[in-house]
């Protein structure tokens, strides 16, 4: 059997199948794209924060369009060379594409990184308004001395052992209690054991017992007694900490569970049968549930069922000796007070919360939310700004590094001013609420001395990030330049997160739209891939062939391009 | 669609230059967004420089679709399948930013034209 | 074809071992059957939730009987069950997942994958699919999705739960207890939804390239069967409406696994974390909107394959053409349109203004002219036919009221006035079972009684067929009407227990609505016990495809309806290849009983024998079909 119009086109149509069946695809393609800026559009119309207008660097996406741009022409080159029969040329042109594709992902890879390693920090504090700044920066490195949470100055020791991002939840856990229900804290058991590692016992804190079900049935011992007797112990009080030991106690506690209610289920059902077959009661269950007769035989039953029940306890708990500090991550406690924290899987921390500051050199300070939100409430934006955390706190040294950028930016703000005045222009909010990375770089090499920043924004001597300086490749750069160092207390923390979707919803749809994107350039990297390594036999056996299969793979290259070339602009420009 | 051999060299030549039009294309959106003298409407980012940014991709665009993809003389039929797609793709922009950008009203704000409006809580209606 | 013979599709002539011919096979029919029996176990599993809920709606206090929870383990009941009774979360579980099940598991695969799969290229003349692979991996894909969603009911975190519409942000904080969230039922269901969106768009690729490039020669646009035109616009709805929910899917995915904020709004609370930790600024309205982009389209996918068994049947079996076959196809096309812009209509209540709503009116409004211009065309066929009332007829007879009922019910909910007071009561689920169950179900039963001698070569039993037919036809009104009364008395859709809490006890008081609740709160047990009803008969309809298979009568023609279709020129069952000739086509589909042909069918290939020479058969597309 053959499939007809693989290779030649159908008359009337004038099509072969696969052709039809790219541009299908491409429609489709349209749609789903159209569904994310869809998205896109409606998520910046109506954000209730300040979109962040040209928040990327610009270089490496420019580079990435010249390079998308280029495999588009190189692809058609590869296409046109095999409709010349021109193997050679083919393979030339098709490598080229597909250099062109790696070059495309290493570029996206490397923008990605330094998002996920660029800490954000919403400040909590006092202020009029709701939004009170936001810290950018990256977090610098702590391990815990004496007790305490102790900044790692070294950079070369940031990755050894029990050295941490400064952005943690130190808690100084006395005890731990875990649901028994829930089979999935694993991940939290196997952290926290690292953690202890020799030095610390964790420890059962009192036996877990659960009555044997057969001697419940047919010993004719009380619960109690039940209880004492050697066949109810799991574990022991003083049992080490494990997943084994856990699994176990949960294994335990899900059959005495499922024991339980199968015989109160039974008791529920015979009830039932009762006030149905012998009482002939035939009313709607909602009624037959208000009745008096049915309230006394459900108290009756629950006398009869109580013996019988197994009863074992849902929750256990681990004493830790001596107190052991536990290194966590914010996103795994979603509630925490100075006593105690709770994971997300219910498991209970008790003991003492430690000052866990977010310590980190800051690249950037924006209020721009601040402003938007004075405005809104008819309150002098500079005045909402000027009680904010950021301006007010002193830091150990008993000064406030950030308050002179910020008085910097005050200067240069009044020369901007001054300047676009002179235009008939005013300044955006860009440039009045945000201080951003390369400002700070150039304040910083003028001591953070508003005057002479007046005067070098004057002369037009300020640092400013060209387009083309590589040092500034993927944003701030941490090792090239210094940044102010800040403390953030825990209180003063609102919402963190590095750069990543979870930040707000512009790097939400950034991260998505360049993902989908990204594995579309792979994709098609791949076909295009399987025509040039593999391609040589449909050649020989028939060049046309591997010609429209070639055109088909252009076709959605050049569809990826296309896309790419509206992401570009409407996610680095605008 | 280029068949013929001389067709296909004639057609390099095109793509070669399309190819350099986008280039050009694509430094002119970054000046636009970046160069002060080309700084259109107000200073810093505003409407005006998304409509440049965004025509100039829109141009971009079609040349890609007309000459790479060969949509300047294709079959009736891929038009009618992408014209549907992009249609599509439009109701979908279109309407869910229709949507949202029709608030309910709650009647007529310098008159109590006996309206519900939660701003404005009514205290004779309930007597 | 001399290129072509170069094509590298395995020669079939030789054996296939078993692996490639029933597993991974890429024979359109066998993917077909493939389909259409994972769609069926698919349907039953949904079913069987749906009695559980029913159970729990009519029975609140009663642990769920014996016959129903077998099936669970103890370890499950345990988890799950409140001492035997269904609890608020594993309603709203089975709620969502049945939903999800019947529409994106059971009847459009059933429908579009599985009749399309089958039926469509016999219909046009093609030996195949345009891409075999891609069929086969279109089924794989859709066998993995439904699995890994159903999957879900044995995790902790229990399957998704936030209604088959998944609206966040309930959805995008739901099993947030998990702390690998790809092992959330809430995320699995995501995961399974992007793969059944590929295995749709995978198919829809293929059917309209098949449509469009394989017709076999003469099978000009007007003369295809209007079962072909209603796969073909099915695969542009999937094609299009799709790829949006693709998006919102994975957004949603996004947020719940990156913790991104798309559709969650600012200061988000919750009674067990307090505010979220999340950036807000997201907006559920936008999941809505692009949910219901594919949502109401995809109604019109599950509707229109069983629109177009039926109007395959009703010709065959009043042995007369098809009334007003251009309006149909022309209506069809149009509805598939419209379908695209009607569907914030299920968001009148979401906060819209007045004008667009008016808009969203207006286009739904305008949706029910091609829909009753399709069913007055096909009731009017019936009109002075010789109708023969075979098993397949009994169905699609029974179609035409029951989707009558579902779509008129339909009208009061596209006027955002009068649906101010039905949105999200029983009158809703009323109206679109109507549509789905007695309506579409019908109309694929009656398919499947009609192409079940195709495909094997065998009538099913009649007798079986009648035990299925009449106790379903009851059960189902039984079942459904009574949701329309309780839905205007004011049920709202979500209670699990049946609306007890909202009883107004004593005749006097003022509660009013208490009153109607408490008037119809009776019906629940009726409903209930119709659905158990409805349930135990399907067992003959079981029977009859087992049985049959191996004992059935017969049939003694390869066109035992003495039917005009290219399908019935094919052997019995069609091999790989499907046909034995090049087949052409000479006239339209549905020529039966032209007084100038001595029997009353005239096939579409049969090469017309009078002395006018026929006119001679082409490719290019021919709008004056009518045969010289």
């Amino acid at each position: 059997m053959e499939i007809p119009f693989i290779v030649n086109a159908r008359k009337d149509t004038g099509l072969f199948n696969s052709k039809v069946g790219i541009w299908l695809f491409l429609a489709s393609e349209v749609t789903l794209f159209g569904g994310l800026f869809s998205g896109y559009l409606f998520l910046r119309l109506y954000a209730d924060y300040p979109w962040p207008e040209r928040a990327l660097p610009v270089l490496p996406g420019l580079i990435n369009t010249f390079v998308l741009i280029g495999s588009s022409v190189t692809v058609v080159f590869a296409w046109a060379a095999l409709k010349m029969r021109e193997w050679r040329k083919f393979q030339i042109y098709m490598a080229i594409t597909l250099l062109c594709a790696a070059l495309f992902m290493v570029l996206k890879g490397i923008e990605y990184n330094a998002k996920f390693h660029h800490q954000a920090v919403q400040i909590e504090g006092p202020g009029p308004v709701q939004g009170k700044g936001i810290i950018e920066g990256h977090v610098h490195y702590a391990e815990i001395k004496d007790g305490k949470l102790t900044e790692v100055k070294d950079k070369d020791r940031y990755h050894d052992e029990g050295v941490f991002p400064a952005n943690r939840i130190l808690i100084k856990a006395s005890e731990l209690t875990f649901v028994l229900k829930r089979p999935t804290h694993e991940a939290y058991v196997k952290e926290i054991l690292k953690q202890a590692g020799d030095d610390y016992k964790i420890t059962l804190a009192k036996d877990y017992r659960v009555p044997d079900e057969d001697e419940l049935h047919e010993g004719g011992k009380n619960r109690v007694q039940l209880l004492a007797s050697g066949k109810a112990l799991v574990a022991d009080a003083g049992s080490e900490l494990s997943i084994d030991l856990l699994e176990e106690m949960e294994d335990s506690f899900l059959e005495a569970r499922s024991h339980d209610k199968d015989i109160r289920t039974d008791f529920l059902a015979a009830s039932w049968d009762w006030i149905r077959d012998e009482k002939g009661d035939d009313d709607l269950s909602t009624y037959v549930v208000e009745k008096d007769i049915w309230k006394e035989r459900r108290k009756e039953d629950a006398k009869k069922f109580g013996p019988l029940m197994l009863s074992a306890p849902g929750e256990v708990t681990f004493k830790v000796d001596p107190p052991l500090i536990l290194v966590m991550k914010p996103g795994d406690i979603p509630q925490f007070s100075k006593e105690q924290v709770k994971f997300r899987d219910d498991t209970v921390v008790k003991g003492e919360v430690l000052p866990s500051p977010i310590i980190m050199g800051v690249d950037a300070i924006d209020f721009r939310h601040t402003a938007m939100r004075a405005e809104a409430e008819g309150i002098e934006p500079m005045k909402a700004i000027e009680v904010s955390w950021i301006l007010t706190h002193t830091d150990s040294h008993g000064g406030n590094d950030l308050k002179k950028a910020w008085n910097c930016h005050m200067a240069w703000l009044k020369y901007q001013t001054e300047r676009l005045e002179k235009e008939g222009r005013v300044p955006s909010d860009n440039d009045k609420y945000r201080v951003n990375w390369d400002e700070m770089v150039a304040y910083q090499k003028l001591d953070l001395d508003p005057e002479a920043v007046y005067k070098a924004a004057g002369e037009d001597a300020l640092y400013h990030s060209s387009l083309f300086d590589l040092k500034g490749f993927a944003g701030a750069n941490h090792n090239e330049f210094d940044f102010p160092h800040v403390e953030i207390p825990r209180e003063n923390v609102g919402f963190e997160s590095t750069l990543t979707p979870k930040w707000n919803t512009y790097y939400a749809i950034y991260f998505t739209i360049t993902g989908l994107h990204g594995l579309h350039v792979i994709g098609g990297a791949l076909v295009l891939g399987y025509y040039l390594f593999f391609g040589r036999k449909m050649y020989d056996s028939n060049p046309e062939w591997l010609a429209n299969r070639v055109e088909v793979g252009g076709l959605f290259w050049h569809f990826v391009d296309l896309v790419w070339i509206f992401l570009f602009p409407i996610l680095y420009l605008m | 669609m280029a068949g013929s051999i001389e067709e296909v060299k004639k057609a390099k030549k095109l793509f070669m230059f399309i190819g350099l039009l986008l280039f050009f294309f694509t430094i002119v959106t970054v000046m636009v967004a970046s160069v002060e003298w080309l700084d259109f409407g107000g200073h810093g980012f505003d409407a005006v420089d998304a409509t440049i940014g965004l025509a100039i991709a829109t141009f971009k665009a079609s040349l890609v679709m007309l000459i790479f993809m060969h949509l300047n003389h294709e079959r009736p039929l891929i038009y009618l399948f992408f014209g549907l797609g992009l249609l599509m793709a439009f109701f979908c922009m279109w309407l869910i930013g229709w949507s949202k950008s029709d608030p309910i009203q709650f009647g007529n704000p310098n008159s109590s034209d006996g309206f519900y409006n939660p701003d404005k809580p009514s205290t004779e209606s309930h007597h | 074809m001399s290129a072509d013979s170069q094509d590298h599709h395995e020669d079939h002539d030789h054996v296939l071992p078993f692996w490639k011919k029933y597993i991974f096979s890429t024979d359109h029919k066998t993917i077909g059957i493939q389909y259409g029996l994972s769609a069926g176990a698919f349907l039953l599993f949904g079913f069987f939730l749906m009695i559980v809920m029913r159970w729990s709606i009519a029975y609140p206090h009663e642990p769920i009987p014996g016959y129903l929870s077998w099936i669970f383990t103890d370890g499950w009941k345990a988890r799950w069950l409140d001492d035997g009774m269904v609890t608020g979360e594993t309603y709203n579980m089975f709620g969502a997942m049945h939903g999800t099940i019947m529409v994106f598991l059971g009847v459009v695969p059933l429908g579009f994958a599985a009749f399309g799969n089958y039926v469509t290229p016999l219909q046009i003349g093609a030996p195949d699919m345009a891409f075999p692979k891609l069929n086969m991996a279109s089924y794989w894909a859709y066998l993995a999705g439904g699995l890994i969603m159903c999957m879900s009911f044995f995790m902790e975190s229990g399957a998704a739960k936030s209604g088959w519409t998944n609206y966040s942000p309930l959805a995008g904080y739901a099993d947030r207890q998990i702390v690998n969230q790809f092992l959330a039922g809430q995320t699995q269901w995501l995961i399974g939804l992007v793969l059944l969106i590929t295995s749709s768009l995978l198919g829809s690729v293929n059917f309209v390239t098949t449509i469009i490039q394989l017709r076999a020669k003469g099978l000009t646009w007007m003369r295809l069967p209007f079962f072909v035109w209603a796969m073909l616009v099915t695969g542009f709805l999937l094609l299009l409406a799709f790829p949006p929910l693709e998006a919102a899917g994975i957004m949603q995915l996004m947020d719940r696994v990156t913790g991104s904020s798309f559709f969650m709004p600012s200061g988000l609370f919750s009674k067990e974390d307090g505010v979220l930790d999340i950036s807000g600024s997201g907006s559920p309205l936008l999941f809505q909107h692009l949910f219901w982009f594919l949502g109401h389209p995809e109604v019109y996918v599950l509707l229109l394959p069983a629109i177009a068994c039926v109007a395959e049947i009703i010709p065959c079996n009043t042995r007369k053409p098809l009334w007003g076959y251009k309006p149909m196809v022309w209506s069809i096309v149009a509805l598939g349109f419209l379908s695209f812009v009607v569907w914030a209509h299920h968001m009148y209540l979401t906060g819209m203004g007045p004008v667009i709503s008016t808009f969203f009116q207006t286009t739904t409004i305008l949706i029910s002219v091609p829909s009753v211009i399709l069913l007055t065309s096909m009731i009017i066929s019936l009109w002075g036919g010789s109708i023969r009332f075979t098993m397949p007829m009994i169905w699609a007879a029974a179609f035409l009221p029951m989707f009558g009922i579902g779509g008129l019910t339909g009208l009061p909910l596209a006027f955002n006035l009068a649906d101010l007071h039905l949105h999200d009561t029983y009158y809703v689920i009323g109206h679109f079972h109507y549509v789905v169950a007695p309506g579409i179900l019908f109309g694929l039963f009656a398919g499947v009684y009609h192409w079940y001698p195709k495909m094997t070569g065998r009538f099913m039993d009649n007798f079986l067929g009648h035990l299925h037919f009449w106790p379903s036809l009851i059960c189902m009104n039984l079942l459904f009407f009574p949701m329309l009364t309780q839905g205007m008395a004011g049920f709202h859709r979500r209670w699990y227990n049946g609306g007890e809490g909202y009883i107004e006890k004593g005749t006097e008081g003022i509660n009013v609505f208490g009153q109607t609740v408490a008037e119809n709160i009776s019906l629940n047990e009726v409903m209930t016990g119709a659905a158990i009803g409805l349930a135990i008969f399907q067992l003959p309809f079981l029977i009859n495809m087992v049985v049959s298979y191996f004992w059935g009568k017969k049939i003694t023609s390869d066109n035992p309806w003495d039917a005009t279709t290219l399908e019935w020129a094919t052997p019995t069952p069609p091999g790989h290849g499907n046909f034995t000739f090049d087949p052409a086509i000479y006239r339209g589909p549905y020529e039966y009983s032209r007084p100038d042909h001595d029997k009353d069918f005239f096939p579409q290939w049969e090469e017309p024998k009078r002395s006018i020479p026929a006119e001679e058969p082409s490719e290019k597309p021919d709008k004056e079909t009518t045969e010289a």
